[in-house]
């Protein structure tokens, strides 16, 4: 989990969600990238990110990406956040005794004729889920994002208040870590777009 | 032990590689060519475990040359990455994985612009204007961050080269020797003197 | 050379005759037309599927059969043809019903379970060494995308969905009643009541709850929030929406 670091954090807001990543890629305490996203859109409105061993991240992505479209096509209609937490848990549960070495994030809105209701969740890496009504967090800044998180965040937050929460959480926490940081992407979910935003950190 | 380096510039990839074999404390050969050429315009430089690569390196070689043979055109360099990374990233969790690191260099003739891909034997793989594996990427990077220019010619990216070549040199323990270097831009693959 | 009507075509079934049948489907289809007559009628608020159950001697405990089988708590069989080849089907439906479950966490919406086991039954047209499915389904069920539907699926592995419509024996007959009698507006306790007097015509001795049976979808109730009863409850088994009717209710809905 340290060898490329990175880390994520989502958010839950008043009808919308965030999430944000950093940017880096390592090998150990070697910088290789600074353009390392870890957040991918799966629909319009749920996104995904992984922390942990970059090739993992960059083969469950297609690996998602076809069980997501094989979904859509098969169903007929856009997958449900539940449902694509649901699906990343079996999925890493499949190598239960080899497993992909990521931890996942999932942020969205449920779909429009059920309320766009914000969900957030996050699992380990063998797909043991975590809902949570608030925040989570993975990554090699999960301890200090746990601690940032806490002392920031406030229920029904605005769009743009989530998103000055979020970022200043992600900033800060990743300032700490050593494995962490080289500036972020964040994206805030809300029922008619996604605002998406790449920040300066401290470049070091 | 081996190094190799990688730079883009203004419609160009240099990927330059050093052409000692160790082998335990000895030199074993002076003149190894550690990029292959993997099509009209796209080039690959590799290091690692020295029966993997070469097996590996060819085995890539012969099936982007079977893709060019099948399908009368060859692979873009976005696209030669993705499928070398999911041959490295399958290879992986294999019973006996290949132990390879690798740059890809290519020149996209759709989109008129060079590419250059780092990617080490796990199957992380990134896309980068500039780029170094072995220990002579400790001292290389932050050269390069220095000094990379996206907008520079061939002369200058060259010299920039020569710049990281004889840092290597001067600092770390291990002489790498002479480098082989190549370029690949509008016009093709060339090996350059430097 | 092979008689009958398919001539040396009638046995391979992975072989069209010259005139683009595949006679094997054909026979497998006659089956159909011979076993007892089952139909399904969609409501407003949810569906009945019901089908004639005969007993070839009164010296059987008729208890025991089971021709209206649960796949999941949202979808429900029913079937005319051979009982053996249904039961195998019954059992890979629920598998597979399982497995999405395991999946997605959720039980499947019926047009998937009907694409799954119609790709099963379609199977059994093209592989070597197996013979078609003697069976023609209907599939009742409901989920959160679509509400609920029905469907019927033939042996060739095609299917379509229906508002009403009959399999088996008396299936021209029954679709023709059913054609009179369904509108688009009919609830489901209507419904129950057309099943029945559909089944009747043509329905050889005594109609009790012992000679026929009845599944039923309901649609889930909305809470006060307008959402759909949290799924799982205390228990964690969703609340089913496809149930079978008791030998009782029969006899009330019978006795009406």
């Amino acid at each position: 989990m340290q060898y490329n670091g990175g880390s994520i954090v989502a958010m839950v807001g008043k009808n919308c969600v965030a999430i944000a990543s950093d940017l880096r890629l390592g090998n150990q305490a070697l910088t290789i990238a600074t353009d390392f996203e870890k957040v991918f859109p799966i629909t319009d409105r749920i996104y995904l990110g992984m922390a942990g061993l970059a090739t993992d991240v960059l083969t469950l992505r297609e690996r998602f990406r076809f069980r997501v479209n094989m979904y859509s096509i098969k169903e007929e209609r856009e997958i449900e956040p539940k449902t694509l937490a649901q699906l990343v848990s079996s999925t890493l549960y499949e190598r239960r005794f080899g497993p992909y070495f990521i931890e996942p994030i999932i942020a969205g809105l449920t779909d429009s004729s059920k309320g766009s209701q914000p969900f957030i969740a996050s699992a380990d890496l063998i797909g043991c889920l975590n809902f949570a009504k608030d925040f989570v967090v993975v990554g090699t800044a999960e301890d200090k994002l746990l601690g940032v998180a806490e002392g920031l965040w406030e229920p029904d937050l605005e769009p743009e208040d989530l998103f000055e929460t979020i970022s200043q959480t992600l900033l800060n926490a990743v300032d700490r870590d050593a494995f962490s940081g080289w500036g972020a992407v964040v994206h805030v979910i809300t029922p008619d777009k996604v605002i998406t935003r790449t920040l300066k950190g401290r470049m070091d | 032990m081996e190094c190799q380096f990688g730079l883009s510039g203004n419609g160009y990839v240099l990927l330059a590689a050093s052409t000692t074999a160790v082998r335990s404390i000895v030199k074993m050969k002076h003149d190894q060519d550690n990029i292959k050429v993997l099509g009209p315009q796209l080039i690959m430089s590799y290091s690692g475990e020295p029966g993997d690569t070469i097996q590996f390196a060819e085995y890539i070689e012969r099936n982007i040359r079977l893709y060019q043979i099948r399908n009368f055109h060859a692979l873009r360099p976005s696209s030669a990455a993705s499928w070398l990374r999911r041959q490295l990233a399958d290879s992986l969790r294999s019973r006996n994985p290949y132990a390879v690191n690798i740059l890809l260099g290519g020149y996209d003739n759709a989109t008129s612009k060079p590419h250059l891909y780092w990617m080490d034997y796990l199957g992380t793989l990134t896309n980068q204007p500039y780029a170094a594996q072995g220990y002579g990427s400790y001292f290389v990077l932050s050269l390069l961050d220095r000094y990379h220019n996206p907008e520079a010619s061939l002369e200058e990216g060259l010299e920039t080269l020569r710049r990281c070549i004889d840092e290597v040199e001067k600092r770390l323990v291990v002489s790498q020797g002479k480098y082989i270097v190549k370029v690949v831009d509008k016009d093709g693959v060339r090996v350059i003197e430097l | 050379m092979a008689n009958a009507d398919g001539g040396a075509y009638s046995y391979s079934l992975t072989v069209f005759s010259p005139s683009g049948k595949l006679v094997q489907i054909e026979h497998a289809l006659a089956a159909v037309a011979q076993g007892t007559t089952s139909l399904g009628i969609k409501a407003t608020n949810g569906i009945v599927i019901a089908t004639e159950k005969k007993s070839s001697s009164i010296l059987i405990d008729s208890s025991m059969l089971d021709k209206v089988s649960i796949i999941c708590p949202n979808i429900g069989f029913v079937y005319s043809g051979m009982g053996p080849d249904f039961r195998i089907l019954v059992n890979s439906a629920r598998k597979s019903a399982q497995a999405y479950w395991k999946m997605y966490g959720e039980y499947p919406p019926t047009r998937v379970l009907t694409q799954e086991i119609a790709s099963v039954m379609q199977k059994a047209t093209q592989s070597g060494g197996v013979r078609p499915y003697g069976v023609s389904l209907l599939v009742a069920g409901w989920d959160a995308n679509r509400g609920p539907s029905l469907y019927q699926v033939d042996p060739s592995g095609s299917f379509w969905a229906w508002k009403a419509s009959a399999i088996g024996k008396n299936m021209v007959n029954a679709k023709t009643f059913l054609e009179k009698r369904y509108n688009d507006d009919i609830s489901l306790e209507d419904a129950i009541h057309t099943a029945l007097l559909t089944l009747k015509e043509g329905f050889e001795g005594q109609m009790t709850e012992k000679t026929i049976e009845i599944g039923i979808i309901t649609v889930p109730e909305l809470n006060s929030f307008g959402e759909q009863e949290k799924e799982g409850g205390e228990t964690g088994r969703p609340k089913p929406a496809f149930r079978k009717l008791t030998e009782e209710e029969v006899r009330d809905y019978l006795a009406l």
